[in-house]
């Protein structure tokens, strides 16, 4: 029995198809750009290839983030902080709090359970998401997956007052003319984008155990100033990307066995993998 | 036509093109007083035979003029109002009524009175307190507004007349309150888009018309067989205003909204106004007391030096208690307008109040325009994927 998680983000597009013991069988991240929010199929066909798969031996898909409702092919829309809870605590099983920092949202999950049972999101802006360290790492001529490592180098605290992208780099372009370290001012970055999500996270009450993911969990320079912040340990999962597909197809599976029980039969519909169609 | 629909068809009318009745009123010699807050004192306007209409904003319509008069970062719903109203789209009122309810429309009172050209216009001030120097006041506030009205109107009025109008203003809020009644059966016989599209429509029609529009709406509910499918959850929904069945829609997606305690919904039909001897101060004691925005700095007692948390969340929030439970809601959400620090500070107070019942709340905000109702969708759906 196979199941699939779609999750289509902002920036990133996952898919992660599982067995039914929630052994993974195929990932795939793809960028997700204006054109393949209609294309979720395409990277579905992906993916099925990947597995040697075809789409109807896929028992349930369930189709999470941003461009969850342009999955023609899905049998269920769940939001991603249901995802990431759910995935997150597959993997972490006494996770009590997960963050979320992805490419233009950042979230914070209060867990019970496995279930998750509050939540807390960005709302005004794209202040401590990827947006802001890909737009400092153009200012700063640097590629945003060396953000972290150069990060790491810094000796001296700078204070970055804004947290603001367009204020910040401001700030930076001044730093930068008062001859300060490269290294010093992107760990000051880090600082204020953690400072961003902390506070965000700070409205929910922060228990151990505390996951990190999206994919600003991989840059060692965020996770560092993260655990200082917070002042606690951070677990981080192998592919921080996937935990919204994970948990988008882990649910897949209990919706599934949810109708079976109840001896619903399969969709009625064929699942047909076709292009999201807008503005009918 | 509109003249020959009822009941729900004709509120859903009336929400989509509301100045249609006041703008024949006007053909018909009648003057029309516009009001952007429920705090104006709508019976003065009743008794001296003038009508009363409120004013929007509308979140399908880009602000483009609002900018040449007014600031950016201030409660888009006010900003909208005035932009619709820069824009002559309200241009069949006589006058505006506004009141010190909140700073922006404090503020925005000097655009009414100097960009557009109304011939009446009065700005009401009201206390930010309910102590008893403070109610003392207002009740000159309301005097003067009362005599300012007269003044417009070319007519004095007399005690009885504004006892008659606050009888008929008490009925209509009977009225909504037996509405209101008809959400608290599972599943509810009328959805949160319907009472708002009644609610709105109340709004532009006068009181006596309202008041039939209810009765029909009433009676054709009890007797419907097409009401609202049960949802998984009921909610409760508390905001300054909520004013476009855009937004009601995203939380009746998934949830029955049982009950709406904003100025769109039941804020403003919660209580009567007594009648006292003197009509001005049952009128004073209700529009102070008796609105529950967040604008009123309430206090469970005077003159205590220790507060006690608990005591004074009941005394700000203590109406909320009641309705939750009386109508069965499985979570509240606090639907927050973007810059507007009267109901965001009440967080995460009435998030408190809730937890001890306890009710699962969430507070989420928006800032009136299209582009926010997709994040919206989400906050919404996560928050009831959590209660479901």
């Amino acid at each position: 029995m196979y199941f699939a998680g779609v999750d289509i983000g902002s920036t990133m597009t996952k898919i992660v198809l599982t067995q039914r013991d929630h052994r993974v069988l195929s990932v795939i991240k793809g960028p997700t750009g204006p054109e393949h929010r209609q294309l979720a199929n395409e990277v579905m066909k992906m993916a099925l290839e990947k597995a040697n798969l075809q789409l109807d031996e896929i028992s349930y898909v369930v189709a999470t983030g941003y461009g969850r409702l342009n999955v023609p092919f899905a049998d269920r829309q769940i939001t991603e902080l249901t995802c990431h809870a759910r995935g997150v605590s597959s993997l972490f099983t006494n996770v009590r709090t997960a963050i979320d920092i992805g490419g233009q949202d950042a979230k914070c999950m209060k867990i019970n359970n496995g279930k998750m049972v509050d939540f807390v999101m960005n709302d005004k802006c794209a202040a401590g998401t990827g947006r802001f360290l890909e737009i400092i790492a153009a200012t700063l001529g640097v590629k945003v997956e060396q953000l972290g490592d150069i990060s790491l180098k810094s000796t001296k605290k700078l204070e970055i007052s804004s947290f603001c992208t367009i204020f910040a780099q401001q700030e930076v372009v001044t730093r930068l003319s008062d001859e300060e370290n490269l290294e010093d001012i992107i760990a000051g970055l880090h600082d204020a984008l953690v400072s961003r999500v902390a506070g965000l996270a700070r409205r929910l009450k922060i228990e151990p155990d505390v996951v990190l993911t999206g994919g600003v969990a991989k840059n060692a320079g965020i996770v560092k100033a993260m655990k200082e912040n917070l002042g606690c340990e951070l677990l981080i999962p192998e592919d921080p990307l996937l935990t919204g597909a994970l948990g988008a197809a882990i649910l897949a599976k209990e919706y599934f066995q949810k109708a079976m029980s109840k001896g619903e039969t399969g969709p009625t519909k064929a699942r047909r993998l076709e292009k999201a169609m807008f503005f009918r | 036509m509109i003249n020959k629909s009822k009941g729900l068809s004709k509120a859903k009318e009336v929400y989509a093109n509301r100045s249609h009745r006041v703008k024949e009123l006007k053909a018909e010699g009648k003057k029309i007083i516009g009001y952007p807050c429920m705090y104006v004192p709508l019976e003065i306007i009743t008794a001296l035979d003038l009508i009363s209409y409120r004013t929007y904003g509308d979140m399908a319509e880009p602000v483009t003029e609002a900018d040449r008069a007014l600031p950016t970062a201030f409660c888009p719903i006010m900003r909208s109002c005035l932009d619709c109203a820069l824009k002559a789209k309200d241009d069949f009122l006589d006058g505006i009524v506004t009141t010190h309810s909140c700073d922006p429309q404090e503020k925005t009172a000097r655009v009414w009175e100097s960009y557009i050209d109304y011939s009446y216009f009065h700005f009401i001030d009201m206390p930010g307190t309910l102590r008893p120097e403070a109610l003392e006041y207002y009740r000159g506030q309301i005097g003067d507004f009362k005599k300012s009205l007269e003044s417009f109107a070319g007519k004095e009025l007399s005690s009885d007349k504004v006892k008659a109008a606050i009888r008929l203003h008490n009925r209509q809020r009977a009225l909504v309150r037996e509405l209101y009644e008809l959400t608290k059966p599972e599943p509810p016989l009328i959805s949160g888009t319907e009472i708002l599209q009644v609610v709105k429509a109340l709004m532009s029609l006068p009181v006596a018309e309202g008041n039939e529009l209810i009765e029909q709406v009433i009676s054709e509910v009890k007797g419907r067989t097409d009401g609202p499918q049960k949802k998984p959850a009921r909610l409760l929904l508390w905001s300054s205003t909520l004013d476009d069945i855009d937004i009601m829609q995203i939380f009746e997606a998934g949830a029955n909204v049982v009950m709406d305690e904003s100025c769109g919904g039941i804020r403003a039909y919660r209580a009567d106004v007594n009648l006292t001897d003197d009509p001005l101060d049952g009128l004073t004691h209700y529009y102070a007391t008796e609105i529950t925005c967040a604008r009123t700095f309430r206090e469970a007692a005077l003159g205590e030096v220790r507060k006690d948390y608990m005591a004074d969340l009941e005394s700000r929030f203590g109406h909320l208690k009641h309705i939750a439970k009386e109508w069965n809601t499985d979570g509240a959400i606090f639907l927050l307008v973007r810059y507007c620090d009267p109901f965001a500070f009440e967080m995460p107070s009435i998030k408190d109040y809730f937890d001890s019942f306890p009710i699962p709340s969430t507070y989420i905000e928006y800032d009136y325009t299209q582009g926010s109702l997709a994040p919206l969708r989400t906050r919404v759906e996560a928050f009831l994927e959590t209660i479901s």
